[in-house]
């Protein structure tokens, strides 16, 4: 396959340090840099609406790594990714609200407390492969869901609770234009601690793992311990996912964490590239646009000759519905290895242009 | 080669039409209005929605408020609160900020109570929760403030006391011996959760025996084993909290299990549709109603209704049920408010919460006869506290429409009698 960025032909490389490097050149390295400062300016161009969007990718984009990091990267599977979400939000609302502890610490303190959940509920995957983990992490979903509706004391119950704005040195982060930032360091760290355990051995443990979990075990690395780490990991990433939009909405509730979330995350990281960061990113991206570009989409529609034509009327809200699993669909057959791979081809493309035959 | 282009263009194409679509701005009055019509309370919730947004229209049609019309953006949020909010937050930012919100449900009005009041935008929701009632907060059963929350209706409090004071007296004038037995039924949400401990506190001081609360669902389903319940607690009085769709499956089955309840519901509990959709289930169900009459009477209000129906249905046939009078009372208390904060300083948050203090028992133009005369005060939210209590009477099979079973009577709601509940100082906002 061509090469995806200049760098001279041919692999020179004499280091493993050269050959882990995050950004293949220093070019790539100053585009992504680039790419953050232009995202810093945001907020002064950028109307709320735009503003809430880039937002939820930013806590949407987390929950997802975490997501990625047990399915696409350790080859585990759950479909129960937003209870942890939402454990993590109730978890960060029910730490600033009860205990006192102020916004900027309860939600790294809601990432750890959800990744004992998730590793409590990751220890059947120690055990368990395929379908019948699929199964029993749908049992955490329900679990979770359940308990979220009746611990009066720790969600507010079926009200829901209300979560206080995230606080800095008396610098409340309460408008779209403030959180934004917050929702962008969080997005970059967590990207860049996501990036380099995957450098790391016991990132490449979890690859091994996915790969082929038989002959990772006879090279010496323990399945039982990667497979539940794994799981914490990905609660943990989830968890802060959840915290964050808990104090961005400052309200949360139980309905919001259904199972259809939970596919809505494997929808993510499906189209974005299982076991692709960068895709992480996109796929999360493509589904926070997608209902959007839809709603704008069916709203033009409606009341034109082919409303009327087609007597659509009120059936024109589910149109919208319908495109998105079309679209869903589309992508799975035509381009199965997700945007990461198809931005990787379009590099490739240009790169070589016009000798690309 | 060619469908990945296609699929490329299409996303592309996407990507403009919201850049254009974002790009709009408003020149009118912007109003949200949320409704749900695909969650689990949409059965009630369409009529509703289609009520406030046929009046909106028709209001735009007759030259809007003072020459300006409303820009009205109707969002189906599935009766899901965090929808509810991230929807409130788009509209409630930038230059075209909304003016007012037509709302819906308790969780997400509820929710949207401390939002509302920081933004100064009037909310007039779906949800009458009496936590809404009180704009200042002072109330003795801790509620919160909601100065910018309105509805029209009593609250689901207030109903409900309205009811067992109707119930109360029903006991003896049925010759009942001792004490009868009342029950809370609902499902655990705020929307039927809200007026149970005002329920059940008045109900324990009328004689009540209050029994312990039974759970539904808010969606339809098997509810035999609830209905065995009070059967075997031997209930005589049940408040069912929750929207017609689920009730009618508690009222079919605890006539197949034979519990001889006498069924209160809710202002969304029963409705004509319900009662097509129930049958002889739904026979003597009592309920509060909203507005002074049904669709087919004839209140000089009522030519105004019948054209407002008219948006969107051309036909002029359609039979409309009374969650649709109520939605339109709603939009016009808030058209009428807007009329005179135009005049007064301009429509914005402030001035309409100021307009609605104006007058004393008002009915809106052109509506007279059919919504409920109200009053609100700046520290009084509670619309209205007369209680007009309507059975449903169904006399033979519900096979044909609506319209045709309420023409020929096997469909009636009838008024049985108006309980004006006091207007207590520590009733307020409980």
């Amino acid at each position: 396959m061509a090469s995806v960025s200049i760098i001279p032909s041919g692999d020179y490389k004499t280091s493993y340090g050269s050959d882990t490097t995050i950004f293949p050149t220093r070019t790539s390295r100053n585009f992504a840099i680039l790419g953050v400062v232009l995202l810093l300016a945001c907020p002064a161009f950028m109307d709320r609406y735009w503003l809430s969007l880039l937002i939820q990718i930013g806590y949407l984009g987390i929950a997802a790594l975490g997501l990625n990091i047990l399915v696409g990267f350790t080859g585990q599977i759950s479909i129960g990714h937003s209870a942890f979400f939402g454990f993590g939000a109730f978890a960060s609302a029910w730490l600033s609200n009860s205990l006192g502890v102020p916004v900027a610490l309860a939600i790294p303190l809601a990432g750890v407390v959800t990744t004992l959940v998730g590793l409590l509920f990751g220890m059947p995957a120690a055990r368990l492969k395929g379908l019948y983990l699929a199964i029993a992490t749908l049992a955490a979903q329900y679990i979770l869901q359940d308990f979220f509706a009746r611990a009066d004391w720790f969600t507010g119950g079926t009200a829901g609770t209300i979560a206080e704005p995230l606080t800095l040195f008396g610098f409340a982060f309460d408008t779209d234009e403030r959180f934004f930032y917050v929702a962008l360091v969080a997005l970059v760290v967590m990207y860049i601690l996501a990036t380099n355990l995957m450098r790391t051995r016991d990132g490449r443990a979890l690859v091994a793992v996915r790969d082929h979990y038989l002959s990772a075990e006879i090279m010496g690395i323990n399945l039982t311990k990667y497979r539940t780490m794994s799981f914490g990991i990905s609660a943990f990433y989830a968890g802060i996912g959840g915290a964050l939009y808990a104090h961005y909405l400052q309200f949360v509730s139980v309905e919001g964490f259904t199972i259809l979330f939970s596919i809505q995350f494997l929808g993510m990281i499906i189209i974005g590239g299982l076991g692709s960061i960068m895709g992480t990113l996109m796929g999360t991206a493509f589904m926070v646009f997608l209902p959007e570009a839809m709603q704008a989409l069916t709203k033009l529609v409606s009341g034109t000759a082919l409303d009327t034509a087609l007597n659509l009327k009120d059936n024109i809200a589910f149109l919208r519905e319908m495109s998105i699993g079309l679209v869903i669909i589309l992508f799975l057959v035509f381009e199965p290895d997700g945007l990461a791979h198809r931005w990787k081809q379009i590099k490739a493309y240009w790169k070589l242009y016009p000798f690309s035959h | 080669m060619s469908i990945k282009t296609a699929l490329f263009a299409t996303s592309a194409i996407t990507g403009a039409l919201l850049l254009a679509t974002s790009a709009t701005a408003y020149a009118d009055i912007p109003v949200g209005h949320l409704a749900d019509q695909s969650g689990a309370t949409s059965d009630v919730g369409v009529p509703y929605a289609q009520g406030v947004a046929d009046a909106l229209a028709y209001i735009n049609s007759k030259g809007g408020i003072n020459g300006t019309k409303l820009a009205v953006d109707t969002v189906d949020y599935g009766y899901q609160a965090p929808r509810a909010i991230s929807q409130y937050k788009k509209w409630s930012s930038g230059s075209d900020k909304i003016a007012a919100l037509q709302g819906w449900g308790t969780a997400d009005t509820e929710a949207l109570t401390g939002f509302v009041g920081k933004d100064e935008i009037p909310a007039y929701s779906g949800s009458y929760s009496g936590h809404l009632t009180d704009p200042t907060g002072k109330g003795p059963h801790g509620s919160k403030p909601a100065p910018y929350n309105f509805f029209y209706g009593p609250s689901y409090s207030d109903a409900l006391r309205g009811m067992l004071m109707w119930a109360a007296e029903d006991w003896k004038k049925q010759g009942g011996q001792g004490k009868p037995k009342y029950v809370h039924m609902g499902a655990n949400h705020p929307y039927p959760n809200a007026p149970k401990d005002a329920g059940e506190q008045l109900a324990k001081e009328l004689g009540f025996d209050v029994l312990p609360a039974v759970q539904f669902a808010l969606t339809p389903g098997d509810y035999t084993a609830q209905c065995l319940t009070l059967k075997e607690a031997g209930a005589n009085y049940a408040y069912l909290g929750n929207t017609a769709g689920s009730n009618i499956s508690v009222l079919k089955a605890c006539q197949t299990v034979g519990a001889k309840v006498q069924f209160m519901g809710n202002v969304w509990g029963m409705d004509e549709n319900a009662a097509k959709a129930a049958g002889s289930a739904a026979n003597g169900v009592v309920f509060p109603m909203r507005t002074a009459v049904t669709w087919n009477a004839e209140v000089p209000g009522m030519k105004t209704l019948k054209d407002i129906s008219k948006i969107s249905d051309a036909s002029g046939n359609a039979y409309r049920p009374v969650h649709y009078m109520a939605g339109v009372c709603t939009a016009f208390y808030m058209k009428e408010a807007m009329d005179w904060a135009s005049k007064n300083g301009g429509v914005t948050g402030p001035n309409i919460r100021k307009a609605m203090y104006q007058k004393k028992d008002w009915v809106p133009a052109g509506l007279e006869g059919v919504c409920v005369p109200s009053t609100w005060t700046d520290s009084d939210h509670r619309g209205m506290t007369a209680v007009n209590i309507y059975r449903a009477q169904v006399t033979g099979d519900t096979g044909a429409s609506v319209a045709d079973l309420v023409n020929a009577g096997t469909i009636k709601l009838e008024k049985l009698t108006t309980v004006d509940v006091p207007r207590k100082p520590e009733w307020l906002g409980w």
